[in-house]
């Protein structure tokens, strides 16, 4: 292994751990978005929101040069994790009160 | 083949079963549950030596898994699979309460569509159901009212905050589709579409899937194979009668699908009674049989005016029969230990 592969790996890991605390903040707005949803009785999920952010993150993607579908299969995941993760933080909270 | 990791394994002990599966090309899913956690490896086993995994720390057995659909069967969960659905009151499928999806066949107009979710919603359904693209056996035949269609499927969801399932025909078609509904509803002439179940999958939202008209169970269950392979566990199965020589019904109810697929499987199974029987008067008691044999919840086909219903009307059922309906259903259900709501959840307008 070269010094210079090293160092690539390493920067890599650095942009990881940036990614996966950008995730976390990510999913932990889209909770505090959920509460705020349940407080006004208005249901959680958004279908038209959702699809908005994916073609919103496309586009960015596409100014990035980066491959659209591949993004775009990438943010509907995220979608779920957020929703998934959303809908979890409802129902402990429901089970607390 | 699945590895049963041994109770309380550290998170570390996981991670090195997980990269000693994915290293040797395979994919691990990992299903947790409170006693313990098991890894589903997909992809050619003959890669990973039994013994080398049994000797890794945290593994208690390692087991084959012979069907062929794997992220589907029940051994590659620990727990029955539980989907949420985002309305107020936060619906659950696949746990004590069952869950009655009703609507009408198709989307004819706002009034209409309006009403029966207003009619439904006060009974107990939780999802509303209506479709916007229809398949037809006819060309000639009403072909649904398309996009217009599911915009009035999103104005009645705000309206009343239940949560939408809608059929989805066109693998082109499922991120429009997905941008309207909560659910997404693979038809019975679609169960083995396999670029619309790839598609269904990677947009990540939950999946009706109905069992087709001539499948067999493990037929449907690999269908939900192709949906899970993409990553998205949400799969709902639903039988809504097969073929047979019987021409008294429209389909052949095939009740032991049920427990069936509730051994064979962890995701949730429904019924379809509409479709099964053909017939209005066969709904009610199809919809009992469904819940005492196991099913975890109901669709249920209803509109104002099933006379006047541009398709499927023979089948639907008027709102009061819809009623009665989930009062017969509700007695079943108490008898087999499951609840089923029979009054108004919360709904946005009146929560706000």
């Amino acid at each position: 292994m070269t010094p210079a592969i090293c160092k690539l790996r390493e920067d890599i890991a650095a942009v990881d751990a940036r990614l996966i605390a950008a995730l976390a903040e990510r999913v932990s707005l889209a909770c505090e978005v959920g509460r705020a949803k349940a407080a006004i009785g208005q249901p959680v999920i958004d279908p038209a929101r959702e699809a908005a952010v994916v073609s919103r993150a496309a586009a960015l993607a596409r100014e990035a040069g980066l491959p659209e579908d591949d993004v775009r299969a990438l943010y509907w995941r995220l979608m779920a994790m957020s929703r998934r993760a959303q809908l979890e933080d409802l129902g402990a909270a429901a089970r607390v009160a | 083949m699945i590895i049963v990791t041994t109770p309380q394994i550290t998170p570390a002990a996981l991670d090195r079963i997980i990269e000693h599966v994915e290293s040797a090309g395979l994919r691990a899913h990992v299903s947790r549950g409170e006693q313990r956690t098991i890894v589903g490896c997909i992809g050619d086993e003959a890669k990973l030596a039994e013994h080398g995994l049994a000797a890794l720390e945290g593994v208690e057995r390692v087991v084959p898994v012979l069907k062929p659909y794997k992220l589907a069967s029940r051994e590659y969960a620990v727990e029955t699979t539980r989907i949420r659905f985002g309305d107020p009151a936060g619906t659950v499928l696949g746990g004590r309460d069952l869950v009655v999806i009703a609507g009408p066949c198709s989307v004819e107009g706002r009034e209409m569509l309006h009403d029966t979710a207003h009619a439904v919603q006060g009974a107990g359904a939780r999802l509303l159901r209506g479709g916007a693209f229809k398949p037809r056996t006819s060309p000639y035949a009403f072909q649904g009212m398309g996009e217009p269609g599911l915009q009035l499927l999103a104005d009645v969801r705000a309206e009343t905050g239940m949560p939408t399932v809608t059929e989805v025909m066109d693998p082109r078609q499922v991120e429009l589709v997905a941008s309207y509904a909560d659910v997404l509803q693979i038809g019975a002439r679609n169960m083995q579409n396999f670029a619309l179940l790839t598609e269904v999958g990677r947009v990540q939202r939950p999946v009706l899937l109905k069992r087709g008209l001539s499948a067999t169970i493990t037929e449907l269950l690999m269908a939900a194979e192709y949906i899970m392979a993409q990553g998205n566990g949400d799969v709902i199965l639903c039988e809504r009668g097969i073929r047979t020589y019987e021409t008294a019904t429209r389909n052949t109810m095939d009740i032991a699908a049920i427990p069936v697929l509730k051994r064979e499987t962890h995701l949730p199974v429904i019924v379809d009674p509409s479709h099964a029987g053909g017939r209005a008067d066969l709904v009610t008691p199809l919809a009992m049989a469904a819940i005492a044999a196991g099913a975890d919840g109901l669709i249920v086909e209803v509109h104002p005016d099933p006379a006047h219903a541009r398709s499927d009307g023979d089948q639907s059922l008027e709102p009061g029969a819809f009623r009665d309906m989930m009062r017969q259903v509700a007695l079943i259900a108490n008898a087999v230990g499951r609840t089923v709501p029979t009054s108004a959840p919360l709904t946005a307008r009146s929560a706000a």
